[in-house]
């Protein structure tokens, strides 16, 4: 590693190179009437000549981002107007995409540019032009090098491994310069190592000096990332998935996979996020190998399950050649590379709110668990209605160079154009409908007023009660199919929900196991619940069991969360396992943590990701941040520096179980 | 019959080969200063006051009617923030077999086996060969130290696969001192180990001042002969459970 190049990213001294720009665009393009797609291609233009060029000592990839703000085009007026005339995702920008980088390597942007419309050539010239700016400096700077790689990238195809990096860098940099969030990277190994192979082939590379240069080209994902601020710092999108099988059944899995994984141990940073697709067939030495990376503590790799994946994706209408070829989004959704325009993350839908909405509506009069749980359904139903209605007319402001990127006509939506919807807190309504079950329908021990009530004073008067539902009652996570039951009923009534809905781009509606913020959002829209969840406890994230459930531990934990049927429901949002720091003190316990997961996958689970943490660490790093610069957490779909998140993220990961040694 | 247990724990990755499930038997005639299980020294069920939590709203002092609440003078089953619990679960041996064995079946080819810590399993013998009768065919490992009478110990670790026991001090003084019994008995039980029993693999607990010193760790050096010999590290974490239980810890100072 270069290590001093190492330190001037990690101190931020990289920053010192970086300028605001205060043009007021969205005036004049308003004045002079441009047209959006005008807008695009017009600031890309400008930040491509307001961009300097930045070449650090010893800097092997190239292209640092000098502008600090991309300033707006369109005025608060134009935006209200937008969102009163159509469906604005987020902030409306293309987000949550996998562009085609493997043809644009190996082709050159200049054989793009004959495809191009008008604005696609316009924002090919601005790239050329800006790398142009870099050969240039890299010639002042003497470094020969360079010079040759950017004579030849972007403007013509990759010859070797370094200039297809580089050019991956020219594009990936362009994307989020041209205003695209959430710039995902794909199936990296897959369409990369070609070049790699072909260099050793050749003898340019050995193991070690191709590791160099691959951290170096992953440094460079967390040069700019700072200013890629999602929800929260560190929630920016740059998802990397690595392995799984191609179109003929192959194991994709290669020496870069390895590398990868390696550089991203060795770099310890938040970026790329490593995601890993495997299988039953899956060698166990490779769990061994990526359990070495989760024991850095970043959070990564998530695995992803090919085999539940590939047939859930084709039951939905994907075709089999794009199947096999999933990634993962910003954070876990499932997306298909260069030809899919899924809006995964539009909405999503509360169970636990269901399930309070029918307490308070229809528990009364309901004669059994039975005629209560189809109440429940019903809001299910309900929730799933709203979740998926309103979005008429949805819109993303045009994106030129996304447009070159992808197989397909963006603007319009691509061969794929389904909408996923995260499913939240399912943990805390299967333990509240297991509590109802159990105490006021099969014991009669608690009344249903009773329940109720105490629910509306969040258990302030009934200690015992909450004792009881909090602590003794039964809950998903232990094996126990009384609760998991349910849960796989929550989630089939969901799936059902969805199924059949068509959204406003003729594509279907995908449930989905992941909560991303909402587990914060939702769980103040209602207050306690008859888990014992107080109000305003969060619920946990994504696909995993309630922050306060005591469970015999991890391998009950993935019996119960491996039962559901996620072939009607992989929109994705994994099972998060939290194992102590002490479970990897020796290879022994590595390797058994990897047998672990491979049983995750064996028996069927859909997305499990893994965190190593410090529970005295987090602590003190909350007293003295300062000192904890570096700790990484996973929050819902990304790993951020722990010290870098608001609080009530911090407490959360600090509320999450810790299995320990 | 009936045992007591105080835990079970998944995913025990130091105690044996593979990924294991451990069961830990309460009660031991030890009596280690720095015993980092205090809730299994004494056999019978003890309340665990997490006293940090408590917000002294007097739930538990109510009245109740709990059958299992009369020993401890509280009720158990009242605290809202979980501050009180039972340490200790009397269950009888088929009982218990069945609830360990979903574990071997959840993790299928990738399930080590079972393994008896403690507390002292050997202080249960025969709830412990029932178990492990009913548990036949699954690799078996125990954790013990080695203090038990010559033909429990025999008998035990003859349908073992593989042993994990402690030699602590070698000095029989020090021993008496720091454990409260003799060494003499585990010594034998150790040369009956090592003659012939199953795969095995002694363990020194290093206690700063106590097990650590070059005299300690040279003579049992010598006892382990040709045994695979694993120092542990000492847990300082341990202190807490002590004032849980309203135990006072030697080694606090």
């Amino acid at each position: 590693m270069n290590s001093r190049l190492y330190q001037f990213i990690l101190n931020k001294q990289h920053h010192a190179y970086r300028h605001r720009v205060d043009w007021d665009l969205a005036g004049e393009y308003s004045a002079a009437g441009l047209s959006p797609v005008e807008r695009m291609a017009d600031r890309f233009e400008r930040l491509c000549k307001e961009e300097k060029a930045v070449i650090l000592e010893g800097e092997q990839i190239v292209f640092l981002r000098t502008v600090e703000n991309l300033p707006a085009i369109f005025t608060d007026a134009e935006w209200e107007h937008f969102r009163a005339t159509y469906y604005i995702h987020e902030l409306g920008f293309m987000s949550n995409l996998s562009p085609n980088y493997y043809d644009t390597i190996a082709v050159g942007l200049l054989a793009k540019r004959e495809t191009a419309d008008e604005d696609g050539k316009r924002a090919i010239d601005n790239i050329i032009a800006l790398s142009d700016k870099y050969r240039n400096e890299a010639k002042r700077q003497g470094r020969d090098d360079l010079v040759e790689i950017l004579t030849q990238v972007p403007r013509y195809k990759a010859r070797n491994f370094r200039e297809a990096l580089q050019f991956f860098r020219i594009i990936h940099y362009a994307l989020w310069l041209e205003g695209n969030y959430h710039n995902t990277i794909g199936r990296f190994d897959k369409y990369m190592y070609p070049y790699l192979k072909a260099d050793m082939e050749q003898g340019l590379y050995t193991r070690e000096t191709a590791l160099e240069l691959l951290e170096d080209f992953f440094l460079s994902f967390n040069k700019d990332s700072d200013i890629y601020v999602g929800v929260q710092q560190g929630d920016n999108g740059q998802s990397m998935m690595l392995g799984g099988v191609d179109e003929d059944g192959n194991d994709v899995f290669n020496l870069l996979s390895e590398l990868c994984m390696q550089a991203s141990c060795n770099n310890k940073m938040i970026d790329p996020k490593i995601n890993l697709r495997v299988s039953k067939n899956t060698p166990p030495e490779r769990y061994t190998l990526a359990t070495h990376l989760t024991r850095a503590g970043l959070g990564f790799p998530q695995y992803s399950n090919d085999d539940v994946v590939i047939p859930a994706l084709e039951k939905l209408g994907y075709e089999h050649k794009d199947a096999v070829n999933y990634v993962t989004a910003a954070c876990w959704e499932f997306i298909i590379p260069n030809v899919g325009a899924d809006v995964d993350n539009i909405a999503a839908m509360s169970y636990p709110k269901a399930v309070d909405t029918a307490l308070h509506n229809d528990l009364v009069r309901c004669g059994t668990y039975e005629e209560f749980f189809a109440c429940v359904c019903d809001e299910i139903k309900k929730e799933s209605d709203k979740a998926c209605s309103g979005l008429d007319n949805l819109w993303f402001v045009p994106s030129p160079f996304m447009n070159v990127l992808m197989d397909c006509d963006i603007y319009t939506g691509g061969k794929y154009n389904n909408f996923g919807v995260h499913g939240t807190g399912i943990a805390t309504a299967a333990d509240s409908l297991a509590a109802i079950k159990k105490y006021v329908f099969e014991e009669g021990s608690v009344g249903k007023e009773e329940l109720i009530r105490a629910v509306d004073e969040n258990f302030e008067n009934t200690p015992e009660l909450l004792h009881k539902l909090r602590f003794e009652a039964p809950k998903l996570g232990n094996n126990d199919d009384f609760v998991d039951s349910i849960a796989t009923e929550l989630l089939d009534t969901f799936a059902a929900c969805l199924a059949g809905k068509v959204n406003c781009r003729g594509g279907i509606f995908r449930a989905g196991t992941g909560s991303a913020m909402y587990y914060l959002w939702h769980a103040n829209e209602i207050g306690a619940s008859p888990d014992g969840r107080r109000a305003k406890e969060p619920f946990g994230t994504n696909y995993s069991v309630s922050l306060f459930a005591k469970v015999k531990g991890p391998v009950s934990v993935i019996a119960s969360m491996t039962k559901q049927h996620f072939e009607n429901a992989i929109n994705g949002g994994p099972l998060t396992l939290e194992f102590h720091q002490s479970i990897f003190a020796d290879e022994d316990g590595v390797e058994k943590v990897g047998r672990l997961v491979k049983t995750f996958i064996d028996r069927g689970g859909h997305q499990l990701q893994l965190n190593t943490v410090n529970l005295e660490r987090m602590l003190d790093a909350q007293k003295h941040p300062e000192d904890h610069r570096q700790l990484v957490v996973r929050i819902w779909g990304w790993s951020a520096y722990f010290v870098e998140l608001d609080k009530e993220y911090q407490d959360h990961v600090i509320a999450r179980q810790a299995y320990t040694v | 019959m009936i045992g007591t247990i105080f835990d079970i724990k998944e995913m025990a990755v130091h105690d044996g080969p593979g990924i294991r499930t451990t069961v830990f038997f309460k009660g031991c005639p030890l009596r280690c200063k720095w015993c980092h299980n205090p809730e299994g020294l004494s056999v019978k069920p003890q309340v665990m006051w997490k006293k940090a939590r408590c917000l002294n709203c007097g739930s538990c002092r109510k009245a109740c009617e709990h059958e299992e609440c009369r020993p401890f003078g509280r009720c158990i089953h009242a605290c809202p923030e979980n501050c009180l619990e039972i340490t200790g679960r009397e269950v009888s041996s088929r009982e218990l077999a069945a609830e360990l064995r979903q574990s071997a079946e959840i993790l299928g080819d990738e399930f080590g086996g079972f393994t008896f810590s403690g507390g002292e399993p050997l202080a249960q013998p025969e709830f412990l060969l029932e178990l492990m009768a009913e548990l036949q065919g699954f690799h078996l490992c125990i954790e013990t130290s080695g203090y038990a009478q010559a033909d429990v110990f025999r008998s035990v670790i003859g349908k073992l696969d593989f042993v994990i026991m402690d030699v602590k001090l070698a000095d029989t003084e020090l021993h008496r001192a720091y454990t409260g019994v003799d060494n003499g008995q585990i010594l034998e039980n150790l040369r009956v180990l090592q003659q012939s029993g199953p795969p095995h693999v002694i363990r020194t607990p290093l206690i700063p001042g106590i097990t650590d010193t070059g005299e300690n760790l040279n003579a049992i050096e010598e006892l382990v002969g040709e045994s695979v010999w694993e120092k542990i590290p000492f847990n300082a974490a341990a202190g807490a459970k002590y004032e849980m239980l309203g135990m006072e810890w030697f080694l606090k100072k």
